[in-house]
């Protein structure tokens, strides 16, 4: 009796958590079908936000920023990132121990302090030599600073997962150490590679501190123009963008699910 | 051994080193150049002079510090340290309430039917896959004075009139709960899901009440989880910069954004660098003592870091 009680209870609280974890969601999306222009009220359904949202060259540039940043970005810290995770398994039985701290380093840092850091790096760098003036440039290098630890833990941890005699197999099936990482290799550990790709592509997404300091004035990200927005007082096409933003997320969610289902 | 032999082995050796080097090299000399140093650049800034662009300068010096503690031109005033005690006083109650939510949910979740467990992780997941000042931005849009919930607090009497919940440090505690529940959910939900039922239904056959059993037997063993959980949350929450700089105004200030202020608006690098340093301080400090807890209470090697 008692058990059911509770059991009710939590069922509530649940449902309680998730009109918590989705109604600031909801409301953007909602607010972006506003007809008027107003963020206290619905007047219509109307689509003319997303009309002038596309109309928009700074959303525009902004958006191609983002995707440029993120494709980029998460292309350098796979390979780099890989080849660490591999290093890692191989030599794993050397203290590595200052490795593993390097590698935590860019998750442990708060965002703040990872940001600035960068920011007066390159200031500095920048006065001296003239390079690595702000702008896409020095957002990829942030970005692919805090993308390696995820790829390499990822693309290490599936090393770990595998039967250590598959290697010594594959030794005796190819002998030029190249035609092992294309034969071998490389399609073992696709998935932890798919999978490290993702990630880092929504982290360059979802990062809007570090790219915040480490951009220029030409290089702003959707997340970066959107503060920007809210800063000068709210506009309503605010509404859209996010809404596009939070469909990707969705869509990436039901793709998950998808894979996951399929996997099991 | 005869000398190929020692040969052999030697030249396996250099090829072992030079195969470290080549994999292990460009990933490490990345995160040293574009991490390491940039911010040991940062902690020299801390104790330089403020130039007349809020750009650091020679000679050294530890302005930067007493500042920081409230020391100006004007003799001494508390702003920075009601800042200081503000971001302390929300990481707390923030993380407290993440506890308090997040211990029913990943309960709740473990004792659903496994075909659901991962949609529903995913459920709790998913909000903190859009990017963070959209979802902030959702919350400024729920609590703006006019809104039902403002207007709701009104009829309470919580709040002036046309006030709104937002902006004040109560929007702020609720934007870092929602921001931080599922880095809470999850680690808790791993505790829960290996859970030996058996202590528990062996300390309700001895008659405990449930507070008890709780205590004896549910919460040692979720404690890995929870220690994982409370660094994933408190640290970043110490931190925090976008939540408090938009639901926050101007009054709700947190240490994140006075080190970031430093280096935008009326800028005082030093000053900034030497708020970052106290934040690199909390955050080692912060993983140092989750460690030795967890250490201590025999769930050390669970802790994610």
């Amino acid at each position: 009796m008692r058990k059911r009680t509770l059991k009710r209870g939590l069922t509530a609280f649940w449902w309680l958590t998730l009109v918590f974890l989705y109604l600031p969601l909801a409301v953007v999306v909602l607010f972006s079908f506003n007809a008027a222009n107003s963020a206290a009220s619905m007047t219509g359904l109307s689509l003319r936000w997303y009309h002038q949202l596309f109309a928009n060259d700074q959303i525009m540039s902004a958006f191609g920023n983002t995707l440029v940043l993120a494709l980029t970005s998460s292309l350098i810290a796979l390979v780099i990132g890989c080849l660490i995770g591999y290093g890692m398994y191989r030599h794993r039985h050397r203290k590595l121990g200052w490795l593993i701290v390097l590698i935590y380093l860019p998750i442990v840092l708060p965002d703040i302090v990872f940001g600035i850091s960068e920011m007066a790096f390159f200031v500095k760098i920048h006065e001296l030599t003239g390079l690595l003036g702000p702008g896409l440039g020095t957002m990829i290098i942030a970005h692919v600073t805090f993308q390696i630890p995820f790829v390499a833990l990822i693309v290490y941890s599936r090393f770990v997962g595998l039967d250590p005699s598959l290697f010594e197999a594959a030794k005796d099936l190819y002998a030029s150490p190249l035609k092992r990482v294309v034969h071998f290799m490389l399609p073992t550990i696709k998935p932890a590679l798919i999978s490290a790709f993702f990630l880092s592509f929504t982290l360059s997404v979802d990062d809007f501190v570090i790219s915040f300091f480490t951009s220029g004035p030409e290089s702003a990200t959707l997340p970066i123009y959107i503060w920007g927005a809210i800063k000068k007082g709210v506009s309503p096409e605010i509404n859209a963008i996010a809404t596009l933003m939070i469909a990707a997320v969705a869509l990436a969610a039901l793709a998950s699910l998808v894979v996951n289902r399929r996997k099991a | 051994m005869t000398d190929t032999a020692v040969l052999g082995r030697s030249q396996g050796m250099v090829r072992e080193a030079r195969h470290l080097l080549f994999t292990v090299s460009p990933g490490a000399a990345w995160i040293i150049v574009f991490l390491v140093l940039p911010s040991a650049y940062l902690m020299g800034v801390a104790f330089m002079t403020n130039g007349p662009y809020g750009l650091p300068q020679m000679p050294l010096s530890l302005d930067s510090f007493k500042q920081l503690a409230g020391f100006g031109f004007l003799g001494w005033s508390p702003g920075n340290l009601y800042t200081l005690l503000r971001s302390l006083w929300q990481t707390l109650v923030a993380t407290g309430l993440v506890v308090i939510v997040a211990y029913p949910i990943a309960y709740y979740i473990t004792t659903c039917r496994a075909k659901w467990r991962p949609i529903m992780l995913l459920l709790v997941v998913v909000p903190s896959w859009t990017n963070q000042v959209i979802r902030t931005f959702g919350w400024m849009n729920l609590l703006a004075p006019g809104t039902p919930l403002s207007s709701v607090a009104e009829t309470l009497g919580l709040i002036a009139p046309n006030m709104g919940l937002y902006p004040s440090n109560f929007a702020v505690t609720l934007g870092l709960v929602y921001n931080f529940l599922p880095f809470m959910v999850l680690p808790l939900y791993a505790a829960f899901e290996k859970l030996d039922t058996a202590q528990v239904e062996a300390a309700q056959d001895l008659y405990a009440t449930p507070v008890k059993a709780f205590w004896h037997a549910v919460f040692p063993q979720t404690l890995p989880g929870l220690l994982a959980g409370i660094v994933l949350v408190a640290i970043p929450a110490f931190g925090m910069y976008v939540i408090p700089e938009l639901l926050g105004g101007g009054k709700a200030l947190m240490l994140g954004n006075l080190v970031a202020n430093q280096f935008s608006g009326g800028s005082n690098w030093p000053l900034g660098a030497a708020g970052a340093i106290l934040m690199l301080l909390a955050t080692f400090a912060g993983l140092y003592a989750m460690r030795r807890i967890g250490k201590r209470l025999g769930g050390g090697e669970e802790v994610v870091i």
